[in-house]
């Protein structure tokens, strides 16, 4: 019997050690480098999952010798982790891919205001948080792609007239629990307020070629296989699938035309990647380093080229493919409202049955 | 009298320490059910939950029968038959197993959808023009085709296990006397490996019912949705997780079927030996057709989406960074790892001691641990974190004293990450060492106390041999669980640690499924040789 209990014993003692050690003894080495210099280190905690940002943590280090520790995860969830962590959590800087994260972050008590010039001078106002907790890094635009055969451009105009008759059976977008739709809605509750807003996704819900299924480019090949005529998309991915490894992805999107809606109304749909500071963060001055890294115009212009986003940082030309898309007019409202009104909108696609 | 009775309880406390840690962290989770109601939770109930829940049940319905079609039909075709290619079969239905589902219906929408091989093909080889709703997967029916598919090996490796170690005389009466393979089947097999089947079964349904990823790229809107959209769309966490306790109820009440279903009658041996079953040899079309499903079955759960991932992989080969693969595999084994081994001597005790304690509740007490394999594990990660942060700040004086100047140790640590990876798969590994104890009852346990041998020898010597072989099932099942597993990886890691599932993830999350088959086939490939060197080098079982 006392075998096997120290059998156990020994085996959690184990355990233990094995997955204690490399944590004690780095923060150990952690504590030690604190004595000699300045902390050398910034965590960060990130829901982008983009090869290319690894890249630029990895150039960061290189320029800066300040090493970036990453986690990465969807948002929520890190919210939460760093929410339940509270003031020990290591967290430094939260990167995420939607304004309405950022602002339920900054609501949540759980980022701090920062201010820094080189910031203010490379991230244009708009694109800031209000109170300077975040700092937005790259846009995308959600916007409409067609079938260049069967629709023309004039007949397209604003997001508002895609729930018209014409549209009956035609019109293709994902998921309601997809995180860029619920921003959608939320800016246009912002812009044409509640009523309007629940009018309009009843009104999308009415059009829908299908029940919505699958991802943003799934969107894209529906079209390409006829289900429909037009899609709601996000502008990375159509820019991911005209360069994809697969050739019959390239043939789908070279088939669609791209349109930026609402131009002479309220503006296309804009949203932004950004990261804000963490409230108690140990590596402040480095987390700003990493912001200032990240709006600067080489790590912009990486964005642009890698991944088909749009940079924040004005002095930074766009890529040939975005050119190509055009200058439009986004939409004038503060983001910070995609995240007040992202609960509204989840209301909402539920009492339309939106799936 | 006294002597027995002081053992007994070292094991009951050892077993009751270990269920209790691993039901700790869902305290969080069940003492919501006691939290007020809000108008989410109104809005929840008067909008979408009626349909999600109705949703919720077909998908594990219709899951749980076709996994135990397959599962069982094929348990019994190898347990009982001799056809060709039987040998490599035999261990190879597992391999479905080895694909992450989320990842099975990436593929699989890859394959059919517009830009798939099979409609360009028709289009630009046959010239036809095919409606594309025919191809259209991503929809309920396409999703039980996925989650039945990948999940069946849970029926399949419990029940084979079962049937060709330790039925043999039962059959073999029945075979003597004259019963059809039919009526053995409905008559013997199906009664006798109730147990397996329902233990497989359950497992499939826990894992339909905790998983997101499917039925999210698909569309389709279950209880799991419900949970998720109060989260993180309504950014109500406290009513999220009370729907998730309010799934444990519901899991709670399966396990209750589950135990009825099984009733009193126990089939343990009531010989000394425990013999394979003599296999009856297939000729002409009847063994064409054993061989055909079983190349059937695995084509679709294996080399169909395998030979997917590998051209996709050679399309995107040398445009994704490799360079960090080495260390990738490297922490995937190492979770995988210590967390199968730390699962099995658990189960071990946990199920020593349910099956030596007599009372009801003593019983179910093991069957509460299952709950962890029922939520979402994004939920789950919660509850850990939470109970983790709490043990940092109560061991923080000590951290001081041994100079570690910070609260967060253990739950910066992978130790976090492998304890809630226990606490969700234990369900995996118990249920296996569950059926094997089932099986060896406890007559040859109490021969060998009654000659004098000790608790812990008698343990050593004569319970876990005969357990092998749930033994070697329960930690392949775990382990590969372990390697595909994703939401808990995501949220528990420590930083700067990525393994292959986070990566197949990272990838596919972002609509590039393409780019995710890399590390998808290093997962598929090291479950594969997990799979062979525990079937073929230590089991070494006569067919």
């Amino acid at each position: 019997m006392k075998k096997v209990l120290f059998l156990i014993l020994a085996f959690t003692l184990v355990v233990l050690s094995a997955c204690g050690n490399e944590t004690t003894s780095k923060n150990a080495a952690t504590e030690d480098t604190k004595e000699t210099k300045e902390s050398n280190e910034v965590n960060l905690y990130t829901a982008r999952h983009y090869d290319v940002d690894d890249e630029l943590y990895a150039k960061f280090e290189e320029k800066t010798g300040i090493k970036v520790n990453v986690i990465k995860g969807e948002a929520d969830e890190l919210l939460e982790r760093i929410k339940r962590e509270g003031d020990a959590t290591k967290a430094d800087l939260f990167l995420t891919a939607d304004a309405g994260r950022l602002f339920r972050a900054k609501d949540d008590g759980l980022l701090q205001a920062v201010s820094s010039d080189v910031l203010d001078e490379q991230v244009p106002a708009n694109f800031q948080d209000k109170d300077q907790m975040w700092y937005g890094l790259t846009k995308r635009a959600r916007v409409i792609v067609y079938n260049k055969e069967k629709v023309k451009p004039e007949e397209l105009s604003t997001y508002e007239a895609l729930t018209e008759d014409e549209w009956k059976g035609r019109v293709l977008i994902r998921g309601s629990e997809n995180v860029y739709n619920q921003s959608l809605l939320a800016s246009f509750i912002e812009i044409n307020g509640e009523e309007k807003a629940k009018e309009w996704a009843a009104g999308l819900v009415a059009n829908f070629a299908r029940d919505p299924e699958g991802g943003d480019r799934d969107q894209a090949k529906a079209i390409a296989a006829g289900i429909g005529d037009v899609a709601i998309m996000n502008t990375y991915y159509f820019g991911q699938m005209l360069n994809s490894e697969d050739p019959e992805e390239v043939k789908v999107a070279e088939g669609l035309g791209i349109f930026f809606p609402n131009q002479n109304t309220s503006g296309t749909h804009v949203n932004v990647s950004g990261a804000g500071v963490v409230k108690t963060a140990k590596n402040k001055d480095n987390a700003i380093k990493l912001l200032e890294f990240l709006s600067a115009p080489e790590a912009q212009g990486t964005f642009a080229e890698a991944n088909y986003e749009y940079p924040v940082n004005e002095s930074v030309e766009a890529t040939e493919i975005l050119k190509s898309w055009g200058e439009f007019k986004e939409q004038d409202i503060s983001l910070s409202v995609l995240g007040d009104n992202n609960a509204k909108s989840i209301l909402i696609f539920n009492e339309v049955g939106w799936k | 009298m006294q002597r027995r009775l002081a053992n007994v309880n070292v094991w009951t406390v050892t077993a009751a320490i270990i269920m209790i840690l691993l039901f700790l962290p869902h305290l969080t989770i069940v003492t919501s059910i006691f939290s007020p109601s809000n108008e989410n939770w109104a809005h929840m109930k008067e909008y979408v939950l009626g349909s999600f829940i109705k949703t919720s049940l077909i998908l594990i319905g219709a899951t749980a029968i076709l996994t135990i079609l397959i599962g069982l039909s094929l348990a019994w075709l190898i347990a009982q038959y001799q056809f060709p290619l039987r040998r490599f079969l035999k261990w190879a239905l597992i391999l479905p197993l080895s694909i992450p589902p989320f990842i099975g219906a990436y593929t699989y929408h890859g394959i059919v959808n517009f830009t798939g091989v099979i409609q360009t093909t028709l289009r630009d080889r046959g010239g036809m023009d095919l409606n594309p709703a025919y191809f259209d997967i991503m929809n309920l029916p396409g999703a039980i085709f996925i989650y039945s598919i990948f999940l069946y090996p849970y029926v399949y490796t419990i029940t084979r296990i079962f049937l060709s170690q330790q039925s043999a005389s039962l059959i073999e009466s029945a075979r003597m006397l004259g019963k059809g393979p039919w009526h053995i089947f409905f008559q013997v097999v199906i009664p006798i490996s109730r147990v397996s089947i329902i233990g497989g079964a359950s497992l499939v349904v826990l894992e339909v019912l905790n998983d997101y990823g499917v039925v999210k790229y698909f569309g389709i809107q279950t209880f799991t949705t419900a949970i998720f959209q109060t989260w993180f769309g309504l950014g109500d966490i406290e009513s999220s997780i009370k729907l998730a306790a309010s799934l444990m109820g519901f899991v709670i009440l399966i396990l209750m079927i589950e135990k009825l279903l099984r009733g009193r009658r126990q089939y343990s041996y009531s010989t000394t030996k425990v013999r394979p079953l003599p296999l009856i040899q297939l000729k002409g079309w009847k063994a064409f057709i054993a061989t055909g499903y079983g190349l059937f079955i695995i084509s679709l759960g294996f080399f169909i989406p395998i030979a997917q991932l590998i051209d996709w992989m050679i399309l995107t080969f040398g445009t994704i960074p490799m360079g960090e693969f080495l260390t990738y595999v490297k922490n995937s084994v190492t979770v995988a790892g210590i967390t199968a081994t730390a699962i099995i001597v658990f189960a071990l005790i946990v199920g020593n001691f349910s099956r030596l304690v007599y009372g009801k509740i003593a019983k179910l007490l093991p069957k509460l641990t299952i709950l962890g394999y029922s939520i979402p594990g994004a939920v789950i990660a919660v509850a850990v974190v939470t109970a983790f942060i709490a043990l940092d700040r109560f061991l923080e004086p000590l951290y001081r004293m041994i100079g570690v100047d910070t609260t967060l140790v253990l739950s910066v640590s992978l130790m976090m990450l492998i304890s809630a990876y226990i606490i969700r798969f234990f369900a995996i590994g118990f249920n296996s060492i569950e059926s094997g104890y089932d099986k060896i009852g406890t007559d040859f346990r109490d021969a060998s106390r009654l000659l004098g041998v000790g608790l812990t020898k008698t343990f050593i010597k004569v319970d876990v041999p005969m357990l092998k072989g749930a033994i070697i099932s329960g930690f392949i099942l775990v382990f590969i669980d372990v390697l595909k597993e994703i939401p808990l990886t995501l949220i528990l890691r420590p930083f700067n640690f990525d393994t292959l599932s986070t990566k197949a993830f990272q990838y596919a999350s972002d609509e590039k499924i393409m780019e995710a088959s890399q590390a998808s086939l290093l997962i598929v490939c090291i479950s594969a040789l997990a799979i062979v060197v525990f079937y073929k080098f230590l089991e070494k079982e006569p067919d």
